[in-house]
This record gives structure tokens, sequence and C-alpha cells, in this order.
């Protein structure tokens, strides 16, 4: 009940916030962003020509009336229908949505719960050996830029050059097993760039709670180092880590996406958005400026909700 | 008092290294503790009384810290050095320890039954159900008040005192045989304080431990402590019986903690009277006496070299000073 009202509370605040992101793109959108009128116009065309396409596409109505339409459209998530295919936007994107987390989903859970088991081991061994080993390499993989892993990921993996066992590029998915070719390269790509960030993320977070009174407590009670770090700290460290895990959520959806399936070719959510910029699709645009705030809002909540989850001294004021 | 002792520390080093260089928190300090018996730590702050307790524990921060030299031994097994699997085997169950945090010494994400029942069943090897009613008993033995429903409290919803006890009350659970309790009373407000104190050596003699007593408070040393060693920037300034040490205080430093002659036995409380001059930085400590900057009986021999504890192992009073009361 709490919970609900809780719930209920922070959505209604969340408006606000979802209003002054979609205000603030939106605006940028109509004054600075693409605009279709001259890729849909003949070559010299007179200033009655331009008018009446600009009146077709909606350009000439006020802005406000624009913005309206535009949060009637998100209220509704109804977009119209896109400027360069003509395919209803929200079709377009209940298509091609559901594929940019299947190809993001296992790398996002690999990169995090991997990093989390190296940053645990780093922790219980710090300034040893094996610390200093997992922090080097964390290195390493972080200031490897992301295209060269993922053209040599292509090499030794996919191409003839190398192993040859997934498919370079594309997104022919019918099967489970056609699943796990796809996704694998992107996967192991995505594994890779993120596991340094995570990792010394997380170490860092483990060794500074290790630092805390009640962890003297605990060893002085004879709780086992392992038992320590997994049932002790972990729980303890959990609000910085949930924090990171989940405002990466909105970010990797799109500028994630966007990444990895320009570099694949995969038909995602990304691929549809970067042609919408550079096209000038303004409906596909305003739909996708509009989830992400959304997006970012659910984020801030399930962050809330699962911080009093973790931590009894927050309160669901 | 007589008997084999529990523990005995020897010559006992810690050091820590800073980026100011090596800091001896504890110079060359030994006693020993007897069974049932209460010794008390006294001293100004960041003298070393918790390195020490901690050093006993197998707890020194490491790094910066280290045991740097000498031996403590526990029923006769030496402890300094001991592979740190060893040492857990030791801690709570043989040598429990109160920290002088009594509100972040409990982890802030369990409820207190968790942590509770989290010791129980590692020390007496109970199932959780056998050990809720064993976690509620003991806090009930240590004081707290509805017991049955603070367990299932978080630390953050108890008051310090109320904290204190509950790891006054893990520590009882383990039936260890020496506690070391470290100004258990210190953070807690006046009243709690006096309740808490008596709530722990009224257990100590129920659960027949003996007790290391780190506290600033020469009223509680001398009420509930055998024998006492004074402690002055790591070293052993004095150390004695409770009656010679308030009757006839030999060092100067003890004569300006106690700021008078006390009166032993008259429940009177007294706290460290205020001694001119400052502690010097553990990083430059002069070749002679650590206490000769303050001290009204200072001569030039103070300054060349460190005193040593006078007396044998067995003298009732035993002082480290050229020129003492
Ligand atoms: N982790 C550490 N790193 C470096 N130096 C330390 C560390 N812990 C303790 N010390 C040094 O050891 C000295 C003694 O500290 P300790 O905590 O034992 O003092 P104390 O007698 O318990 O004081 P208080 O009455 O304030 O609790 C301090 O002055 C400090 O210089
Ligand atoms: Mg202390």
């Amino acid at each position: 009940m709490e919970l609900l009202q809780y719930t209920i509370r922070k959505l209604l605040a969340g408006i606000p916030l979802i209003l002054g992101v979609t205000f603030v793109s939106f605006l940028l959108m109509v004054y600075f962003g693409p605009d279709q009128t001259y890729q849909l116009i003949g070559k010299n065309p007179t200033p009655e020509q331009i008018a009446e396409v600009r009146a077709q596409l909606g350009y000439d109505k006020p802005f406000v009336v624009r913005y309206a339409d535009y949060l009637r459209e998100l209220g509704t998530l109804d977009f119209g229908f896109s400027d360069s295919t003509g395919e209803k936007v929200s079709v377009l994107l209940g298509r091609t949505i559901p594929v940019s987390l299947a190809l993001i989903t296992p790398g996002f859970i690999l990169g995090n719960l991997v990093a989390l088991m190296l940053a645990l081991i780093a922790a219980h061994h710090r300034s040893g050996w094996v610390d200093k080993m997992i922090m080097g390499l964390s290195v390493v993989g972080m200031s490897i830029s992301f295209l060269i892993v993922v053209i040599a990921f292509q090499i030794v993996f996919s191409s003839s050059y190398g192993l040859g066992l997934f498919p370079v590029r594309g997104w022919n998915v019918h099967s489970p097993g056609d699943y796990f070719a796809y996704v694998a390269v992107p996967t192991m790509a995505t594994v890779f760039v993120a596991l340094g960030y995570n990792t010394r993320f997380y170490r860092s977070v483990i060794v500074e709670e290790l630092t805390r009174d009640h962890v003297r407590t605990a060893r002085a009670f004879g709780v086992p180092p392992a038992r320590l770090l997994y049932r002790n700290v972990l729980k303890n460290c959990m609000i910085p880590i949930i924090t990171r895990i989940v405002f990466s959520i909105p970010l990797i959806v799109i500028s994630g996406a966007l990444i990895i399936e320009t570099y694949f070719g995969i038909p995602g959510v990304g691929k549809v958005t970067f042609e919408a910029i550079t096209s000038g699709d303004q409906p596909v645009l305003k739909a996708v400026v509009g989830l992400t705030a959304l997006l970012f809002v659910l984020a801030q909540l399930v962050t809330d909700i699962l911080y009093r989850a973790v931590d009894p001294r927050v309160s669901l004021k | 008092m007589s008997g084999e002792p529990l523990l005995r520390v020897t010559d006992l080093v810690v050091e820590f290294s800073t980026e100011q260089g090596v800091v001896r928190a504890v110079d060359r300090v030994s006693f020993e503790v007897r069974p049932n018996e209460t010794l008390g730590i006294v001293g100004e702050s960041g003298c070393g009384k918790t390195v020490t307790g901690l050093a006993i524990m197998g707890l020194i921060p490491s790094p910066p810290g280290r045991i740097a030299a000498g031996s403590i031994t526990f029923q006769g097994r030496e402890l300094a050095g001991l592979p740190e699997s060893e040492m857990r085997a030791i801690r709570g169950r043989d040598i429990a320890m109160v920290f002088q945090e009594p509100m972040t010494a409990l982890n802030p994400v369990f409820t207190v039954g968790n942590q509770m029942i989290d010791v129980l069943r590692r020390y007496r090897g109970l199932t959780r159900r056998q050990a809720r009613p064993a976690a509620i008993e003991l806090l009930a033995k240590v004081g707290i008040p509805a017991a049955d429903q603070r367990i299932d409290e978080y630390p953050h919803q108890l008051s310090g005192g109320m904290r204190q006890r509950v790891v006054i009350a893990m520590a009882l659970s383990c039936d260890p045989k020496l506690i070391v309790a470290d100004e258990p009373t210190t953070a807690l407000d006046v009243t709690t304080q006096a309740q808490v104190l008596e709530q722990i050596v009224k257990l100590q003699q129920e659960f027949q431990m003996a007790m290391i007593l780190v506290t600033h408070d020469l009223g509680v040393v001398a009420e509930t402590c055998h024998r006492a060693i004074v402690m002055y920037c790591g070293r052993i300034a004095e150390k004695a019986e409770i009656e010679p040490l308030f009757a006839h205080p030999r060092h100067p430093y003890t004569v300006g903690l106690l700021g008078s002659i006390p009166r032993v036995g008259e429940g009177e409380k007294q706290d460290l009277a205020v001694i001119p001059g400052i502690v010097p930085d553990l990083l430059h400590l002069p070749p002679g006496c650590r206490f000769a900057d303050r001290c009204s009986s200072r001569q030039a021999r103070c300054d060349e070299a460190l005193p040593e504890l006078d007396g044998g192992e067995d003298s009732r009073s035993r002082v480290a000073c050229y020129f003492p009361y």
C-alpha cells in the first residue's frame, strides 16, 4: 500500500521532468533540428510550393500548437507516420525496440555481473597481485576504442581469417540458435568494453565499504572473509551499484544500441534513430525523445524503490 | 589474584606506515590478564589503547599497520603472526571485543536479530529457529526492554546505548574467556554509561570472563578493575594493582591524571584531569622520556634515554620513571 502510494506519487512527480525534457528537446528539434522540406521538394521551388510542403508536414503551425500536439501524441503513444517510410511510428518502434533489447540485454547483464565478480575478487585480494592484475587489465580494456574491439572481434570470431564461428553482420533470427549466433559477437564486444569501467567502479565501492566499522565488528565475530564480502558488504554496496545499473539502462538502450547496431548492421531502434536524425524524420525523433524521457523517469522510480529494498534507513516518505 | 595468566602480552610493538613515516602506535608494551580478572587501560586519546586491543584480536588494519615485534600468548598459544584462518577461530569464541563506536559498529542494512543470529549459529551451532529465542534472551539479559520486538529492528532504530548493548550481547553469545571492552560507554550519555557499565561488570562475573577495560574514567577503573596500566604515547607509564595505583600513584603522569589523591571506593567518578602541555607527535618523538615536556619533576637524565618499567614481574606497582613519586 505504502509502495503503491509512493509509486503513484513518484510518477506524478515525474511529469514535470518529462515536460521539461520533451519541451527542451522539441524546441531544439524545431528550430535547430533536421528539416525535411527540401528533401521532399523539387529543384528551384517557388515560395508557394515551399509553403505547401511545410503545411503538409505541419511545420507551419505555431510552436505552442505543435508542442501540444506532441504531448497528446506522447499521451496516446500514437506518433503518426514516419516521414521517410510512411510506416506507422508505433509499429516501427514496436518492431525495432524488441530487437534492440534482445541485442543489448545479454551484454548488459554479463558486463555487470562479471564486473561485479571481478570487483569482489579484486577487493578480496586488495593490494595483492590478483587485485593489481585485474585493475591493470581493466585499464587496458578501458583504453581500447570500441571500434577497434568490434573490428578485432569480428575478424577473430566471424571472418574466414579467424574462427569463422558467427555471422559478421545482420539479424536474421528465427530460432534460439540464430539468436545466439547473431548476439554472440556484439555481446562479447560490449562486455569487453564495459568490463573495465564497471570493475573499477564496483571495486572502489566495495573497498570503501570494507573500511567501515561494521566490517571490523563482523571480523571480530569471526565472519569468514568470503562470506563477509558476498553477504555483508555486497548488500551495503547496493545503493551505488543499483544507481549505476538502472541509470545506465536508458543510455544503453539509445546510444549503446545506436553504436552496436550500426557496426553490426542490426535493424534495431538505434539504427532507426540514427536514420531519423540523418533524414530529419521528425515523427520518429519525437517518439524516441519522448520515450527516452519516460524511461529516465521510470529508472528513477525503480532505483528509489530498490533503495528501500536494500537499505532500511531509506524511507518512502 | 594469582594463577597462570590467560593472556600475556610481551614487548608488543605495533607500527603504521603513513605518508610521513612509520608511526609506532604501541611501543614495547607488556602486561598479562589472569582468568576472571579485569585489567584497566587508561590514557589520553591517541596513546594506543585501541590499537593494543586490536592487536590482541588480530584486527590491526594491514596495510598500513602491522605487529612489528613482541608476542601475544593466549592460554599459552602464540597469537602474533597466526594465520588469519586460525585467528578467526579465536575471535569471538576465545576473545571478544566491544568497540568504541556503538553508532557504527553494527551493519546498518541487517536487523539486530539477523546479526545476532549469525553469531549464535556460528558459535553455538544452533539452527536459525533455535538461535532466535537465544538471541532474544541475550538481549533481555543486557537490559534491552521488549527484546522480542527490538530484535527485528534495524540498528538505526536503536539509540547508541541500545546498540552498544547489542554488541555486548553479541560478545556474550560467544561465551568468550576474555572480553576486550574498548571504552564501551564513552560515546553514551552519563546515565546510560553507568547502566551499561554496571551491566557489563555483572555479566562478566556471571559468565566468568576476564576483561580488558579501556576507559577514560578513573572512577570506573577504581571500582571495577583489579589492576590497571596507564599508557602514554604508546608506552606503559605505570602498571599497578588498583590499591597502590590510587593510594600511591608514582608516575607524574598518573599523578596528573588523578589530579589529586583519589578516594578509592567512595563511588565518586572522576574524569581525566587536564595536564598542561601537549602530547608529542608520534612521528617526532624525543629520545628521552615522552612525558618529559609536560613533567614537573623533569631533570637532565629524563631527556637522555627512555625510562623502562622498574621492579620485577610480580611487584605490585611498576613505573617507568627516573624520579617517581
Ligand atoms: N589506521 C591507522 N593508520 C595510521 N595510524 C594509526 C591508525 N590507527 C591508529 N593509528 C595511530 O595509532 C595511535 C593510537 O591510536 P589508538 O586508536 O590506539 O588511540 P586510543 O588510545 O584508542 O585513543 P582514543 O582514546 O581516542 O580512542 C594514533 O595516534 C594514530 O597515530
Ligand atoms: Mg580508542
